[in-house]
């Protein structure tokens, strides 16, 4: 099969799994594992375009390479939303917090 | 020969990628969980590296590796589900219907892009020489200069977010 469709598979794979994860998961920090799944399929998507492609080269790894740093930034803002919700309601269930009970 | 290398490697990142995958969205522990997610993302640096993109592969287990996976132990530890223990997951509700329904919601989107990539495929060239990192600079400087900037602004604004989200604000003052 094509190198290029075997790499875009992989990352179609990541996406499902990443569904998958963030529409089962009953927890805050497993949905964000989720959401990173996603992200990384994406980024595989991206560089396996850009390289096996006519595309430029460097458009796709730096978009990749720009994809990794709003990962990171979503993390950190997740992880700092984690708490407030863990303080505030004791616990990150996702169904506990989607009460409107004061 | 190469091409044997390449198609066993790619086996390879695919089964670390595929058990990391199941490990990550399955497993009710979310320690397990994460070191799941840890595989998938060395999984996905080995592709890249397959692909000839070192410097991206170095950089995915730089930042995914090094620091969003610390940023989510830290998620991890900080937090408590209902079912008492931190890193536990709630094992309530988790119902045949619910799981069915997830399994379709994952599958359905993956299965309708996997038959247009299928079936849309252009032909795949062989692979291009590898980019210089000098080349990578020079880029990012010159047409994705904004970008680049921008996303230092992001980072900024999230850090401080998050700094301001986690600051304890004390009584009376």
């Amino acid at each position: 099969m094509n190198p290029l469709v075997l790499f875009h598979l992989a990352a179609l794979l990541l996406l499902g799994l990443g569904l998958y994860g963030i529409t089962s998961r009953r927890s805050l920090v497993g949905m964000l594992i989720a959401v990173e799944l996603m992200l990384n399929g994406a980024g595989l998507a991206m560089v396996a375009s850009a390289r096996l492609t006519p595309a430029a080269d460097e458009l796709g790894q730096l978009g990749a390479l720009l994809v990794m740093g709003l990962a990171a930034a979503e993390a950190t803002l997740v992880l700092a939303i984690i708490l407030v919700v863990a303080k505030r309601w004791g616990t990150s269930d996702s169904a506990t917090i989607s009460s409107l009970r004061g | 020969m190469e091409q044997l290398a390449a198609t066993i490697a790619y086996g390879l990142y695919l089964a670390l990628i595929v058990a990391g995958g199941l490990a990550a969205v399955r497993c009710r522990n979310l320690v397990r969980a994460l070191i799941g997610l840890i595989m998938t993302l060395f999984g996905v640096a080995g592709m890249y590296f397959l692909m000839a993109a070192p410097f991206l592969a170095l950089m995915q287990i730089l930042i995914y590796v090094g620091a969003v996976s610390v940023l989510i132990f830290f998620a991890i530890m900080l937090t408590r589900t209902s079912g008492g223990e931190a890193g536990n997951e709630n094992p309530q509700r988790r119902t045949g219907l619910r799981e069915v329904l997830a399994v379709a919601s994952g599958l359905l989107p993956a299965v309708i892009l996997a038959a247009i990539v299928v079936g849309q495929a252009p032909q795949a060239l062989p692979l291009k020489p590898e980019v210089p990192l000098a080349g990578l600079g020079q880029f990012l400087t010159g047409p994705y200069v904004l970008a680049f900037e921008l996303i230092s602004v992001v980072l900024v604004v999230a850090m401080a977010g998050a700094v301001l989200l986690g600051f304890e604000r004390r009584k009376g003052q």
